[in-house]
């Protein structure tokens, strides 16, 4: 079985004046979930690259890492090939072949297994999968989700001993992800195998995992069970903001340490609830802008791609109004990401009006409005080789490319090439260049896909500063926290259509599943707090007051 | 939707032995009686796989040019002793070049036709698997270009809508302008893909691509039945085949026509290539047949 050791292990990428890592020193004991945390860029995926020979990465290195007490350098590239499975983030690129039946064969085939024994494990994953709807399926069919477990099974047919994970769950909606982290803690459980996993989302990680690992600047911060980590944690640390609700609501409120910390949302109602704390209903937040004349307005639109297929928008009608954010929650396929395409003018609607400053838009005729769309891949807007000429490719104006250039704050970033930045990076490179063209409406999809919860924070109030140029954003997103944090108003789009739609603070406390954690945990004191600071606020307020 | 056929069940090495032994005897045999047949029996399968769309096919696209053929041969070609009258230029029209002409436009149309029903049921997993086993590397190479083609066009389609969103369309402005911003987002796509190639390039090393002695999966088994279908199309095709070498089939056209006396032997050839060609047909039929048993009797 398997157990991995790595002892004073220090990397430093070549030309970097900096470690990558420095002095790690990790055990893990066979059969162990390890969840490692970290902001981006504190090394954690330098860390996983280390378990296997064929990724390590080229550089200065010291220190070792051992499977079962043998060096890993001792393994031969077979042995690693089929005992070490490693999962990346992006689920598109991982995937070699054209059909799903062929990928989930892939590593066996290059292991050499003959007919009989990979019919069998094929057999078998795609079995404990659930993959033998789509077994003969082109891949390209295939949802984000289904590919990243398609991944998953095409590693797992070649039956390791160690999973490693590299923030799998990223590039996922929630409900996607969530089952993809149950089929890994299944694997995990099932089958003995040892997980080490990487994630920024921990809200439901966090819970799964044996043993956490919380990694800044390349070194190992706090290495201990979920419990205890949450407990020891620095609140300062921009780890801590990714931390479960439940476990900031505790470590924000509890002074007493000897209490077990609780991390998940039924752990954390009981713990709300032993406070004894009286009800209380906060003020729903008022909304000035809603009383002007909308930007935009749809009136009952209607769309689809096809004569004969189904209607994708069902009468939509939407109101976003200047200097608000709009955001729309809903689950995947339901036409959200339609929507935005009909406002920037990418789909015309068959039925239905499109209004701008309450002007009608014709049908088939530019906008005569300007509006800056991003959709979920920034990468798309890029097309020169630096920063600064992909910027100046919309406008040469210097004081405009200035006034962009800070309020974005990608000073440094204008000499690299776009791809090269992190995802975040390339984020605020693509507003900047979104904003160039003066937009008086924003569309957004998916924004904080890929975020950690501290880039999540900077990108929030750089959105709230765009708001107060008089810009209006409409945004869709799976993210309820974000939504909850930042947004005017939200509506629930389901069906084709808004079902629901109002100020954050009522439009959550209304919904029972579809709102944040805070406010499943905190909701049967105080109805309509969606946010943790706020259920906080609430409970100091009142133990001060006793 | 689909048309079931119980032919393209069978595995593909069977299948792929049908339509080489049927497309050679179609393009080397000018024979008619077996042409005729060649050509019923495409037709017939044509349409019971496709249907109404087959028949348009036959129609507008393969009947004229049969036709187009039948009358350029005469025209062009004065071969053949047996002149039927003189063209105005003074060229003759032979009753073996018109006979020929005839021939040869048979031939075009069932090759057409038979090709149409190889592309319904060679799909590129068949062909793929095929290649594969006689060069394995091909049919990895080929897995893969059929899945970095659609990824490439569908990242080409999200650049343009992107750049459309910021007034940089590909469908504004002169030829230059929208040459330029094709250029524009065909290099950055290169760019995107290459980038994605590391990505492709890790998760094939961390699964081992490159160790010795890779084997290659296979979705299809040989089972009892494409060994029947098989032995019946060797048992058919030598028939066949010993019909045509001891002379017994034969046909010449130039300079004067001259074709076998029909004897038994030649008959039995001919049933023979009869039951090759419509080998698909009958395991259809047959299938039906079960089938229409099994629920008469639910």
């Amino acid at each position: 079985m398997a157990t991995l050791r790595i002892e004073n292990l220090t990397f430093r990428y070549p030309k970097s004046d900096k470690n990558a890592l420095e002095n790690i020193n990790l055990d893990v004991r066979d059969g162990e979930f390890m969840l490692i945390c970290g902001n981006s860029g504190c090394g954690k995926s330098t860390l996983l690259r280390h378990f296997k020979s064929v990724l390590t990465p080229y550089g200065e290195r010291t220190g070792q890492v051992f499977i079962n007490d043998k060096p890993l350098g001792e393994y031969s590239d077979r042995e690693q090939a089929s005992n070490i499975g490693f999962v990346m983030q992006h689920p598109d690129d991982q995937i070699v072949t054209d059909k799903v039946w062929h990928e989930l064969a892939f590593g066996l085939e290059s292991l050499g297994y003959d007919q009989t024994t990979m019919r069998l494990r094929v057999g078998e994953m795609a079995s404990y999968f659930g993959i033998q709807n789509w077994f003969y399926k082109s891949v390209t069919e295939l949802s984000g989700g289904q590919k990243q477990l398609l991944n998953l099974a095409s590693i797992m047919a070649m039956n390791p001993q160690i999973l490693i994970l590299d923030e799998p769950t990223s590039q996922l909606d929630p409900i996607a992800a969530s089952e993809f982290l149950n089929t890994v803690k299944k694997i995990n459980t099932e089958l003995g195998v040892t997980v080490i996993m990487t994630e920024h989302r921990l809200e439901e990680a966090f819970c799964i995992a044996d043993r956490t690992v919380v990694m800044k600047n390349g070194k190992i911060e706090l290495f201990d069970t979920p419990q205890e980590v949450s407990k020891k944690i620095n609140i300062e640390e921009d780890v801590f903001k990714s931390l479960p609700a439940s476990a900031r609501m505790f470590r924000l409120i509890e002074t007493n340490k000897s209490c077990d910390c609780p991390l998940t949302v039924r752990d954390g109602r009981n713990f709300i609830n032993s406070l004894n704390l009286k009800g209380e209903k906060l003020e729903s937040k008022e909304n000035n802008a809603v009383n002007t004349e909308p930007v935009l307005e749809l009136d009952e639109c209607f769309f689809r791609y096809e004569k004969q297929g189904n209607d994708i928008l069902k009468g939509v009608s939407l109101k976003a109004y200047k200097g608000e954010i709009f955001c729309l929650v809903g689950g995947n396929g339901t036409g959200k990401s339609t929507t935005l395409s009909i406002i920037s003018g990418l789909n015309t609607p068959y039925r239905g009006k499109i209004k701008i400053n309450g002007k009608v838009q014709k049908r088939f005729q530019a906008r005569d409005y300007k509006i800056g769309a991003l959709c979920q891949d920034p990468r798309t807007l890029f097309v020169k080789n630096t920063v600064l000429e992909d910027l100046k490719e919309i406008t040469n104006d210097e004081k405009k490319l200035k006034d962009i250039i800070e309020l974005m704050n990608i000073r440094e970033l204008l000499g690299s090439h776009p791809f090269d930045l992190s995802g975040g990076e390339q984020q605020r490179t693509a507003i900047a260049k979104l904003l160039l063209t003066e937009p008086e409406i924003l569309l957004l999809d998916e924004p904080t896909k890929g975020m950690d919860a501290s880039f999540k924070e900077k990108f929030g109030s750089m959105l709230k500063n765009m708001t107060s140029k008089g810009i209006s954003i409409i945004m869709v997103s799976h993210d309820v926290e974000f939504a909850a944090k930042y947004a005017d108003r939200c509506g629930l789009f389901f069906d084709g259509t808004i079902i629901s739609e109002n100020e954050p603070r009522t439009f959550f406390a209304k919904n029972h599943f579809y709102t944040t954690a805070a406010n499943r945990i905190a909701r049967s004191v105080f109805e309509n707090a969606v946010l943790t600071e706020e259920v906080v606020a609430l409970c100091r307020k009142q133990r001060q007051g006793l | 939707m689909k048309k079931r056929d119980t032919f393209s069940t069978l595995h593909p090495s069977v299948e792929m032995l049908y339509f080489v032994w049927v497309l050679f005897i179609t393009m080397f045999m000018m024979h008619p009686i077996v042409l005729a047949t060649s050509l019923i029996s495409a037709m017939v399968y044509a349409i019971y796989l496709k249907g109404a769309k087959a028949v348009k096919l036959q129609l507008f696209g393969v009947l004229p040019l049969m036709i187009i053929t039948a009358v350029m041969n005469p025209l062009f070609n004065h071969a053949g002793v047996t002149t039927l009258f003189y063209l105005s230029n003074g060229n003759p029209i032979t009753l073996e070049a018109v006979l020929y002409g005839v021939a040869a436009s048979g031939m075009f149309g069932s090759v057409i036709v038979w090709f149409s029903c190889y592309n319904h049921i060679m799909t590129s997993d068949k062909f793929i698997y095929l290649f594969g086993r006689i060069i394995p590397a091909l049919s990895l190479l080929l897995s893969m270009a059929l899945r970095f083609v659609p990824k490439f066009s569908h990242q080409i389609k999200e650049v343009s809508k992107a750049q459309e969103s910021i007034g940089r369309s590909v469908k504004d402005g002169n030829i230059m302008k929208r040459l330029i911003a094709g250029v524009r987002v065909l290099s950055i796509t290169i760019t995107w893909a290459l980038e994605n190639a590391v990505v492709t390039a890790d998760s094939m090393k961390s699964r081992g691509y490159g160790l010795k002695g890779r084997t290659a999966y296979s979705l299809y088994k040989f089972d009892k039945r494409d060994k029947m279908v098989l032995l019946i199309f060797v048992i058919a095709a030598l028939i066949f085949a010993a019909s045509i070498i001891s002379g017994k089939i034969y046909v010449r056209y130039y300079p004067s026509i001259r074709m076998n006396a029909e004897g038994a032997l030649s008959i039995l050839g001919y049933l023979a290539f009869l039951l090759f060609c419509n080998l698909p047909m009958i395991l259809n039929i047959m299938e039906d047949i079960t089938w229409r048993r099994l629920e008469s009797k639910i």
